[in-house]
């Protein structure tokens, strides 16, 4: 049984609706991301999952006890932790008193409190900061005031709303590996809702990628990666190319679906294969930019070669990035070694088979 | 929806039901009432707009409101200006001055420039005795006078909405129309203006109203012909002449009917024309200008002026309290204690009665207008637009109707107007929207994440609210109280009708020493103490609402 069961989740605000009868499972210990676009609805799963919304049907479990279904559990008894995108830090009240804030209204007694609060402050480095007030403190330290007072409580349940987002670059790189150490060694249940793919596949056990109120893939990093569910998934995680095209036949001994594009009449496709597919249907052939070889001379063998232009050619410090135009068909090519052509020259692209997907 | 919050709401209803709209419908339902017969029927309407007198009253009083609308607006837009836009020495002092007429209470102003600008006051006999003019100017008796008084009564409320609207204005709007072509008052008058409305029209309806509700001042000056006056003749006079009383009140809902669509008309306007560009966003100082020497002098100089003018009404009620037998004199001759001697020997209980209806008032606000701002804010419960809606609507309302409903609605049927608690009951019934306005934008600015921290760190909504939501609002709201007891403190429409012997407050004393024609230095000395009071509380709360800001936000803030 999974520590969380989101079952056939329904939340909508008048017209829109912005969950859609969602079911999601997270393990015991998992670090679970919603990740998607704005408006997608992981912040309002994750609101529903906290009791901060009311959802319209559908129930959510936690811990195996429900917690709407059976009458609607308030916030504040569903021991969970939360830290909010704008941390939400009061303003009036010193570091050490935000954090221990929720173990005083329960009730336990000082020496307890000092103590629980003295651990989590040293977990997330704020020692020497107690009596500060959130208004004398970074942005970053404010971040782990809002962390420590989730976790001062030893919740359930963590639950994290794009806590990253107004922080700069660089210490949101840090922050990622941080949170997740401390989630693992914790062995919290944790769900994280970004909007930032790089984020996700750091900091997650699982990714359920959403669109529209849909989850639409749930799986780890690499197998939303590499084997994305369908044209949104593949887009919204990393970069790839869509080229256009019809099946032309399909094999399936060898797997191979063979389609036709603007500019050949054959191209092989090997991965992501789907059982619904068609002779004559329209998909895109996608692949992904660092899977396009760029030859300087036609080879002599390999399937999957085509002449192109150069368009734009980018340096990006650790690779270079080609526009390359293939009979007015754009296609983006990133290689990691050093190539002498420039804008306007030819150039030949060899677009891997075993990387190139059909995708509806 | 929680059941918490429902049953919240319905509270609240109901007690809005009991405190407005069962009155007001009372009062609504009694104006149909045809006095020969006992029965009802629209005769004493058909006779209202039938009958020349009335009709009179009526077009005047619209007059006097475009009137002084008009002159408001039209010496308020330089002083608005000037305060949005220039760099000048004095500024905070000169808000402060400007706020100065809201918190005097309206018929102080009447007095001191009776004293002053009166067929024998001062002005006129400084310019005799300098041979400048033979006989008296007629500076106030008469329409001009009324539009002056009132007008400069309503002024801070035209200048901040004014300079609020100035400031607001992206600086970007006027730029682009400077690069375009126009400049200086071409542009004033096509951009910067008409960006303002919305501000504006908000402080214009409540000035325009006030000439409804204001029936004091047009009697003090000896101009009867308005409806807010002859309402008030006719149903605190003519008590045993059943027809007259109706007739006030026919008077008084039409007056509340003018204004109540009024106030739907602008707010509607409002709401329909969006004056909101795509502009990044500004500076909260919006576009300062640093203004040639000639315009600085200009500007200094008036508003030294209107300094002077708002200032001569405490000064001068100041030197009528301490002094006796001033008249056919400049200036005060024999000064005394006397007056004060006499008011506190002989009528200490105004001023207690004064201070207590107005804490229990205000101890009704908060507990009130709290909750009612939660529920508005926070929760999702059918109606609440409805209760906003109700509760602003009250604002509309002239003084007037308030205080005439509830003698009329708590008399026979649930004899409330019998106990002294009817008094307080009124002032916060009249009072509350300013409060509730307060407190529902300080809740507005309360970001919601901090209340759901502390519900996701175990703790209930209720505790939630004191530990958490009070101490953030108390800022805004501290405000609004200081609002709400000032304004109570100084009311007079709503008490007039319904006080008995021994609950007099400081502005019926004031009243009642005036018309029963006494020495017009003690009602002089009570306005004057009522000054010091209004003074003496706002210093009060400014030191103890700072210490509070202090101990909320910590020695450094954001």
């Amino acid at each position: 049984m999974a520590f969380i069961e989101i079952r056939n989740l329904l939340k909508h605000f008048k017209k829109v609706v912005a969950v859609n009868h969602i079911s999601i499972d997270v393990q015991e210990g998992e670090m679970l991301t919603l990740l998607g676009p704005s408006g997608c609805g992981k912040t309002t799963t994750l609101r529903c999952i906290a009791g901060l919304e009311r959802p319209e049907g559908g129930d959510i479990l936690i811990d195996g006890k429900s917690m709407i279904a059976e009458g609607f559990v308030q916030p504040s008894k569903r021991g969970i932790g939360m830290v909010f995108q704008n941390y939400a830090v009061w303003p009036h009240m010193k570091v050490v008193n935000n954090v221990t804030y929720g173990l005083k209204m329960q009730g336990m007694s000082k020496k307890v409190v000092r103590e629980k609060a003295q651990q989590v402050l040293e977990l997330v480095d704020l020692v020497g900061l107690e009596e500060r007030y959130p208004g004398q403190l970074s942005g970053g330290q404010q971040q782990r005031v809002a962390l420590a007072r989730a976790l001062v409580r030893n919740p359930k349940v963590l639950l994290l709303d794009e806590p990253l987002s107004n922080l700069d670059a660089k210490l949101r790189e840090k922050m990622r590996f941080e949170i997740k150490s401390l989630v693992k060694r914790m062995g919290i249940t944790s769900v994280y809702v970004t909007h930032d793919q790089a984020e996700a596949m750091v900091i997650s056990d699982r990714i359920a990628v959403m669109e529209a109120g849909n989850v639409v893939q749930i799986g780890s990093a690499e197998e939303i990666y590499q084997r994305p569910a369908n044209r949104f998934v593949a887009d919204f995680i990393g970069t790839t190319n869509f080229i256009p095209g019809k099946v032309l036949e399909i094999d399936r001994q060898t797997e191979t679906i063979y389609v036709r594009t603007d500019f050949s009449e054959k191209m092989l496709c090997k991965a992501g294969t789907l059982a619904s597919i068609t002779p004559g249907a329209a998909v895109f052939a996608s692949i992904r930019p660092e899977d396009v070889d760029i030859l300087a001379e036609r080879p002599q063998a390999g399937e999957n070669v085509f002449k192109g232009t150069i368009v734009h050619k980018a340096y990006l410090g650790n690779f270079l990035y080609f526009f390359v135009s293939i009979n007015g068909t754009m296609v983006r090519a990133q290689v990691a070694h050093y190539l002498p052509q420039e804008e306007g020259q030819d150039i030949f692209l060899s677009l891997n088979p075993r990387k190139c997907m059909i995708l509806l | 929806m929680s059941r918490g919050d429902y049953s919240l709401s319905t509270f609240i209803w109901l007690i809005i039901a009991f405190l407005v709209i069962y009155p007001l419908s009372f009062l609504l339902v009694e104006s149909f009432k045809i006095a020969e017969t006992g029965g009802f029927g629209i005769g004493n309407f058909l006779e209202f707009f039938q009958d020349t007198y009335y009709l009179k009253t009526f077009a005047n009083t619209l007059w006097l409101s475009i009137l002084v609308l008009l002159t408001s607006t039209l010496f308020g837009i330089p002083l608005a200006y000037i305060l949005a836009r220039y760099r000048q020495y004095g500024k905070t002092i000169f808000t402060a001055l400007i706020l100065l007429p809201i918190v005097l209470p309206a018929y102080a102003g009447v007095f001191a420039f009776i004293i002053f600008f009166g067929k024998f006051g001062t002005l006129n006999l400084l310019l005799m005795e300098a041979g400048i003019i033979a006989t008296p100017i007629n500076f106030i008796y008469g329409l001009h006078g009324l539009v002056f008084i009132q007008a400069l009564h309503m002024l801070p409320f035209i200048v901040l909405s004014l300079a609020a609207g100035f400031t607001q204005i992206d600086p970007a709007f006027e730029e682009a129309a400077e690069v375009e072509g126009a400049s200086g008052f071409r542009r004033f008058i096509t951009v910067t203006l008409p960006l303002c409305t919305p501000t504006y029209l908000a402080g214009a309806v409540i000035v325009f109203l006030w000439p409804f509700t204001d029936w004091l001042t047009p009697l003090i000056l000896g101009q009867v012909d308005y409806l807010p006056s002859i309402a008030y003749i006719n149903i605190a006079y003519h008590f045993t002449d059943m027809h007259r009383k109706y007739m006030g009140i026919v008077a008084v809902v039409v007056s509340s009917f003018v204004c109540i669509a009024l106030f739907l008309v602008a707010r509607w306007w409002v709401e329909r024309k969006k004056y909101t560009g795509l502009s990044k966003g500004t500076t909260s100082e919006g576009r300062v200008i640093e203004p040639g020497i000639l315009v600085k002098t200009l500007s200094y100089s008036y508003m030294g002026l209107t300094a002077f003018i708002v200032l001569l009404i405490p000064i001068v009620l100041g030197l009528s309290a301490f002094s006796r037998r001033w008249v056919f004199q400049p200036f005060p001759t024999y000064w005394t204690l006397d007056n004060f001697k006499v008011i506190l020997s002989e009528s200490p209980l105004l001023i207690q009665n004064s201070f207590v209806f107005s804490a229990v008032a205000l101890i009704f606000g908060i507990v009130f207008g709290l909750p009612a701002a939660y529920v508005i804010v926070r929760t999702k419960v059918r109606g609440k637009d409805a209760l906003d809606f109700v509760i602003t609507l009250m604002l509309a309302f002239p003084g007037m109707a308030v205080g005439v409903s509830y003698l009329l609605a708590f008399w026979d049927t649930i004899p409330l107007a019998t106990h002294w608690m009817i008094m307080p009951l009124a002032l916060f019934s009249r009072r509350l929207p300013y409060f509730l306005r307060m407190a529902h934008s300080s809740y507005l600015q309360l970001d919601i994440s901090l209340e759901e921290a502390s519900e996701v760190c175990g703790v209930g909504k209720i505790r939630t609210f004191f530990y958490i939501s009070l101490p953030l609002l108390i800022k805004g709201v501290l405000v609004g109280v200081v609002m709400f007891f000032i304004m109570a403190f100084q009311e007079i429409s709503t008490a007039i009708f319904l006080y008995r012997g021994g609950w007099e407050t400081l502005p019926i004393g004031i009243f009642l020493n005036w018309h029963r024609g006494m020495e017009f230095g003690i009602a002089a000395a009570m306005a004057f103490l009522m000054i010091v009071i209004t003074f003496i509380l706002l210093l009060i709360i400014s030191r103890i609402g700072g210490s509070i800001l202090k101990a909320a936000w910590g020695p450094g803030s954001r």
